[in-house]
């Protein structure tokens, strides 16, 4: 039965191929083991043909309950593979035909993947979501913001058709304060923690309806961050957290992650 | 301070946006085409809520309905087994005794 490779991450030379055999593979059969070249080694594992060929794979990825096991194996490998090397992470479904084709593909990728491993030894990936209930926000808005409050002085004054008009106008307003303000506390928020960290990457904001949350996100970045760092930077979150709550803002932080963002090749793509 | 590492239903986004979304690293032989990562997060999370809140209502009958839980099925099959061995033992025990019963009228 043809054999094929599944591609974990990269991780730098020096451990034996039987050094992580202890964790199980993608398909639940065949073990961790890793295959060592100059300077770096491969961590993978066989998977049978007839269980992963391209055509299987392709039929498979219909059923969600099977892409949601095996993207978390995926993730909770690599996390596992975290606490005890370095590594550059792959994708889910890195999948090589023979050892000789990962092979040449570690070959041409090697001084990157060696650059990459240097640039992300002794530092964490943590993710950082911000989350507003924006009726809490606009709520204080509403009964603080000094111009709202000028304003509805102002219009207490006016005429009863004239107060109905500017009242949605000020309506409107308000839904373009809190919308400003989002952004405002996002972006006060990140530069604090971008301070602290030796890279960054914003990440998309996802709607309501993929969070399944009530909140609406409104900001989404993943930070790479030198372990002496870390507490600090937790610190800061913490004590963010605590500061804000009251006005509706809540900041989710996870980690620390395979460097899963800072590991991209801009230059090549095989 | 609460670090999670994100392995429950609730962070399925973190993993799922960050296993499959952007940043190949490095492209494999296999090409595995995907939907993409929103719908993909969309439909996952409505099942896993579904099942929550199926649970949340009371209505997990379908764990213990053998004929649709394997697990159910065989803690069935074991609880009939050993009551089909409790049942011959006794059966077994009445024989003895009837029949030494009758023999100790004849004797």
């Amino acid at each position: 039965m043809a054999e094929l490779l599944y591609l974990y991450g990269v991780a730098p030379a020096g451990k034996n191929n039987e050094a992580f055999s202890d964790l199980m593979g993608i398909d639940g059969e065949h073990p961790l083991f890793t295959i060592g070249f100059e300077d770096c080694m491969a961590v993978v594992c066989r998977l049978d043909e007839s269980d992963y060929g391209e055509e299987i794979i392709e039929k498979k990825t219909k059923e969600l309950d099977w892409i949601q096991e095996k993207a978390f194996h995926h993730h909770e490998t690599l996390l596992k593979l975290r606490e005890r090397t370095n590594i550059v992470p792959m994708k889910l479904f890195t999948i090589y035909q023979s050892q000789n084709r990962l092979s040449d593909v570690v070959q041409a990728h090697r001084e990157d993947w060696n650059e990459l491993l240097t640039e992300i030894a002794g530092k964490e990936e943590w993710n950082l979501k911000i989350y507003c209930d924006p009726n809490r926000l606009r709520g204080n808005i509403e009964k603080n913001h000094p111009d709202v409050l000028k304003k509805r002085e102002d219009i207490a004054g006016m005429s009863q058709g004239m107060q109905y008009l500017q009242k949605k106008k000020l309506d409107g307003w308000i839904d373009q304060v809190v919308e400003e303000e989002q952004l405002t506390f996002s972006k006060q928020m990140h530069d604090t923690w971008n301070g602290w960290a030796d890279r960054f990457m914003e990440k998309k904001i996802w709607k309501k309806d993929v969070t399944g949350k009530t909140e609406e996100m409104s900001w989404n970045g993943a930070y790479l961050i030198s372990s002496e760092n870390v507490e600090t930077f937790l610190e800061l979150v913490t004590e963010a957290n605590d500061r804000h709550r009251e006005s509706g803002w809540k900041i989710e932080v996870t980690g620390p992650w395979p460097a899963y963002h800072f590991v991209t090749l801009a230059k090549s793509e095989v | 301070m609460s670090i999670e590492h994100p392995t429950q239903s609730n962070s399925i986004v973190d993993v799922l946006e960050t296993v499959l979304d952007k940043g190949v690293v490095v492209a494999g032989d296999i090409k595995v085409g995907l939907a993409d990562v929103e719908l993909l997060t969309i439909k996952i999370r409505l099942i896993i809520a579904s099942v929550d809140k199926a649970k949340e209502i009371g209505m997990d009958w379908w764990e213990t309905d053998p004929y649709l839980s394997s697990k159910a099925a065989e803690q069935s099959t074991e609880a009939l087994e050993k009551e089909n061995k409790e049942l011959r033992q006794r059966l077994e025990h009445l024989e003895t005794k009837m029949h030494n019963h009758t023999y100790a009228e004849k004797g």
